[in-house]
């Protein structure tokens, strides 16, 4: 007997399934920066505001990444509902706080999806994992980064204001 | 396991897996199932297979075995973009549930054997 799923498609139904769930947080992540954004630029942190314009975009890149490969490697992608999200945040801090957790969150959802690739053996879905995994170092650096800013800044007096200067300036340049 | 069906075509099918209510059989030369269940055999290419399966397990049986009212119970499952349609009382829903379980074992355990066979072999 044939093996007619494989034919057809080069990764499981599971692996699919978590890649679409995938798709969905990148989606989510995206959407939330977006709102970040939103609400950076109200208060008056326009610096900010570009920051998370900018990683708004990167995780639609992300999405779109994951997107094409469930379709090149044969699977259904399925374009995500983006539901509930958080329009109004108590300080400027906490919008950093949430964008590291969410960062996190990301992180966990791919070493889950890497961890069921490697015990179904689905190594080519692993080679492309490997590029993911990268881009969280890099994310969740900017994200701390972002945060430590507040501690050794300080928000009192003018601190904000020269936090939001600051926000713009992060690169994660590492050799390693 | 070559099935019993009398059909000519039936020759080439192949037994996937099978219950006292129905049974699937996978034609290699056609590249597609056929499931014999409710009195009919219908063909059903991969894409359909899955949103069979999928439209199968949507179905809330307790909720279904719950629910008071004097609506017959009765489901239809309809597939989008496929030429079959089942009209099938709960007692079916569960029989063809069980059928769809049962075939996507056997198809998850055959593509393990492949891939252990064939990756050393070919």
């Amino acid at each position: 007997m044939k093996d007619l799923i494989r034919v057809r498609s080069l990764i499981s139904a599971e692996v699919e399934m978590l890649l679409n769930q995938q798709v969905k947080k990148e989606a989510y992540s995206s959407a939330v920066y977006l709102s970040m954004a939103s609400w950076c630029n109200r208060n008056g942190f326009d610096n900010s505001s570009d920051y998370f314009f900018k990683q708004a975009e990167e995780e639609r890149q992300h999405q779109l990444k994951l997107y094409k490969y469930i379709l090149d490697m044969g699977g259904n992608a399925v374009s995500p509902e983006v539901t509930g999200i958080k329009q109004e945040y108590n300080s400027f801090r906490e919008v950093f706080e949430e964008a590291l957790d969410q960062e996190i969150s990301v992180t966990q959802s791919i070493k889950n999806i890497y961890a069921r690739c490697l015990k179904e053996q689905d190594f080519v879905t692993n080679e492309f994992l490997n590029w993911f995994l990268k881009e969280q170092r890099e994310e969740e650096y900017k994200a701390r980064r972002a945060l430590e800013l507040f501690d050794v800044i300080g928000e009192e007096g003018t601190g904000r204001w020269q936090i939001d200067k600051h926000v713009g300036d992060i690169k994660y340049n590492s050799e390693a | 396991m070559v099935t019993t069906l009398i059909d000519p075509q039936a020759s080439t099918w192949v037994d996937v897996f099978s219950t006292k209510q129905g049974a699937v059989y996978q034609s290699d030369a056609e590249r597609c199932w056929y499931v014999d269940f409710a009195g009919k055999v219908a063909r059903f290419d991969y894409r359909c297979l899955l949103k069979l399966k999928k439209a199968v397990y949507n179905v809330d049986i307790e909720a279904k075995l719950l629910e008071t009212s004097k609506d017959p119970d009765v489901e239809i499952i309809f597939i989008c973009a496929c030429d079959h349609t089942y009209i099938l009382t709960l007692m079916q829903i569960i029989a063809l549930k069980e059928l769809m379980e049962g075939t996507f074992v056997m198809l998850q355990l055959n593509s393990i054997l492949q891939d252990r066979l064939y990756r050393i072999a070919v």
